[in-house]
């Protein structure tokens, strides 16, 4: 049946808190998607229920209703009417979204736009620098192979020129020219700097301003003449400042003079103003961030990295998560921190703690539909992917959730403890395999997170008796009692239930036998299946009776209940036509015995001998 | 051979109820009854052809009886006609 598009999207509407509400909307593939001002002011339930609406779950300023592909735009189309809205692409409703939402949560989500783009590369990298790794260790003396030089410099590019990709997604994020933004990046890495790493051996100072003003050790004005290998924050900012001024300067010059002064001015004035000031407070901040982060890992036995693992999840929910790009990075690129991400574990098993946790509902829950979203979404988990299960499955139902971050923070702190890292960000779960330094204490790490969830959601969770699947009728076999007897053959009764004699049947027509030798039979289920092997007469348009001649030259009539004909063919389904030749024991209808009863009639099937002149002797069974 | 025509009043039209009282009636008469709707005929007698024709609301029928007594057959017919379809 066809989704009456006009009410799905009046319906839908009914339940989003009116005009002023709604910012946007949108749709992509499967999903209508809407820039809610006040979540609040939505009922989340009603909409749900909406039909065609097949699930709901909003993040981040953004409302999503799945309807499914094919339906959704015209349901779309259906909702511009009723709602007045005009059209606007996904990324208008995501930045309408995004734009509704406080400061912090739009410089995290800033942070993520930067550095999920880039991850291609570092997932390259870090992948590559963990198969080296590997084949150094498998194979004795590779390390001083040829190949191995090569394959380790072409592994830590991506990690030792760091400043400059993210200088450039930085720039494409903020608006700026991302060719001013390479230029930036890779001035802050500059061959004529000491590079960063080897800040340790010393490196000069230029005087900019003279040694007049001074703070301690500090000259107004001097810059280190030391790179930004291995720095993050401090890049983001100093493009974040470019772009600005970017902006600034190509609203204020005159066009003509635009490509002559703009991209200097905005070069020398960021070059001075990142390594004045931004350069050296930032990276300064950032240690202190990689610090606490790695206090917050280690500290306690791991009790900081078990904390984190357990409240993981619930940054993902709140759209968080993507801040964490980078601390990683962070501890990747330092040589402080030993270029090993030991963040990774930690989301590695708050995300496969939500794979058990999914998967355990997904074997024990009895409804067809959740299974059918759960299994792939537990799936998706361990790859790493979480939110399918986390808003599809796990948050839904709580508890799984629960149990997911009390997995999550077991496997942690068991991460801390075997001392896992890995080589790049961006890949967790079952894929983390390439990139983590400890493949075998990363197995402990996923058994112990999935494992605890698994458990744990198993035998906690219950499902509500609601979401069971209804069972199916249950099909009896074709009945063999003989229920009419005649010198030309035996008629089976042609259903399954009591046979009770004619004058039991609530019709006097019927009782008084004016057709023909009759018998009642009272169902237990709503199949009729032929009495012998025959030929169909005939039957009738609304398949609530059927007539039959038998190969032996008997001719009977079906009738399934009393005065039924009146249903006019709701509840019943047949399954032969006139003329059909016929085994015993074949389903010939169905009848539904709750819509009979629900239309007042007794669903009492009547079985008549219509040409008792042509059988000879007749024994009724009843 | 007397006839008379007949328009199905009953709005589920020939059903087993009418069909199963009709055809008990024409099989007490020692003759033929038959049943035409246009140039299809059915014995009356005979309860699922009879049932078969499938008459709805409305179908006009010609209804013809042959032999003894068939002018009082024939209105005991007719008779029987109205009261079930």
């Amino acid at each position: 049946m066809a989704l009456d598009y006009a009410k799905c999207a009046a319906e839908i509407w009914a339940t989003l808190g009116g005009k002023d509400n709604v910012a946007t909307a949108a749709h992509c593939a499967t999903r209508l998607r809407l820039a809610i001002v006040d979540i609040d002011k939505v009922d989340l339930k009603a909409l749900e229920n909406v039909e065609g609406v097949q699930g709901v779950f909003s993040s981040n300023g953004q409302l999503q209703a799945i309807i499914g592909t094919g339906t959704v735009n015209h349901v779309y189309d259906e909702f511009l009417k009723v709602s007045g809205l005009t059209a606007a692409t996904k990324d208008d409703v995501k930045a309408a979204a995004a734009a509704s939402q406080p400061l912090p949560k739009r410089m995290v989500k800033t942070l993520g736009d930067v550095f999920v783009p880039i991850l291609p590369a570092i997932v390259a990298s870090g992948l590559m620098m963990g198969i080296v790794e590997a084949l150094g260790k498998a194979i004795p003396g590779f390390a001083a192979t040829p190949w191995y030089q090569f394959l380790d410099m072409a592994a830590n590019t991506a990690f030792a020129y760091l400043p400059v990709i993210v200088a450039v997604s930085a720039a494409r994020v903020f608006g700026g020219n991302i060719f001013l933004g390479a230029v930036m990046g890779l001035m802050m890495i500059h061959s004529n700097l000491t590079n960063g790493w080897n800040a340790a051996n010393g490196y000069k100072v230029w005087y900019m301003l003279g040694k007049g003003i001074h703070f301690g050790n500090y000259y107004l004005g001097q810059i280190n003449v030391l790179g930004y290998q291995g720095h993050v924050i401090p890049v983001i900012i100093a493009i974040w400042v470019m772009c600005k001024l970017e902006k600034w300067l190509h609203d204020h010059v005159p066009a003509v003079l635009d490509l002559f002064i703009t991209p200097l001015t905005t070069v020398i004035l960021t070059a001075l103003l990142t390594f004045m000031a931004i350069g050296p407070i930032f990276s300064t901040l950032e240690t202190y961030v990689l610090t606490g982060a790695k206090w917050l890992i280690t500290v306690g036995y791991g009790v900081g990295a078990a904390a984190m693992g357990a409240i993981y999840p619930v940054t993902v929910v709140m759209g968080l998560h993507h801040m964490y790009n980078v601390i990683e990075a962070g501890l990747l690129a330092s040589k402080d921190f030993g270029n090993l991400n030991i963040w990774m574990p930690i989301a590695s098993a708050a995300n496969f703690a939500q794979f058990g946790a999914c998967l355990a509902v997904g074997i024990k829950t009895k409804s067809s539909k959740r299974r059918a979203i759960a299994v792939p979404s537990s799936l998706s988990a361990a790859l790493g992917i979480t939110e399918p299960a986390i808003f599809g499955v796990n948050l839904r139902l709580m508890k799984p959730f629960v149990f997911g971050m009390i997995g999550g923070a077991a496997g942690a702190l068991v991460g801390e403890w075997m001392g896992l890292g890995a080589t790049a960000y961006g890949v967790t779960g079952i894929p983390g395999f390439l990139t983590i330094n400890k493949p075998v204490q990363y197995c402990i790490l996923l058994a112990v997170a999935g494992g605890i969830a698994f458990a744990l959601t198993f035998t906690l969770w219950h499902e509500d008796p609601d979401d069971w699947d209804k069972p199916a009728a249950e099909e009896l076999p074709a009945p063999t009692t003989v229920a009419i007897k005649t010198e030309k053959g035996d008629v089976v009764q042609p259903v399954n239930g009591t046979i009770v004699p004619a004058s039991k049947i609530p019709d006097p027509m019927f009782a008084a036998e004016t057709m023909g030798p009759s018998v009642g039979i009272e169902p237990t289920d709503g199949n009729v299946y032929a009495p012998f092997d025959g030929t169909v007469q005939m039957v009738f348009p609304t398949n609530h009776a059927v007539g039959l001649l038998s190969d032996d030259g008997v001719e009977v009539l079906i009738h399934v209940g009393v005065d039924t004909v009146n249903m006019e063919g709701e509840g019943f389904a047949g399954f032969v036509t006139q003329g059909d030749k016929v085994t015993k024991g074949q389903k010939l209808l169905t009848f539904d015995r709750s819509a009979i009863k629900d239309a007042g009639y007794s669903d009492t099937v009547v079985l008549i001998v219509t040409n008792k002149d042509a059988v000879g002797k007749i024994d009724k069974a009843a | 051979m007397k006839e008379f025509t007949y328009t199905i009043q009953d709005p589920q039209g020939m059903h087993a109820r009418p069909a199963g009282k009709i055809a008990a009636i024409a099989q007490s008469y020692p003759g033929r009854v038959t049943l035409w709707k246009g140039e299809e005929g059915v014995d009356v007698k005979k309860l699922l052809p009879l049932i078969g024709t499938n008459l709805k609301q409305g179908d006009t029928v010609i209804i013809r009886v042959e032999g003894e007594n068939e002018e009082q057959a024939a209105s005991s017919m007719e008779a029987a006609f109205k009261e079930n379809i």
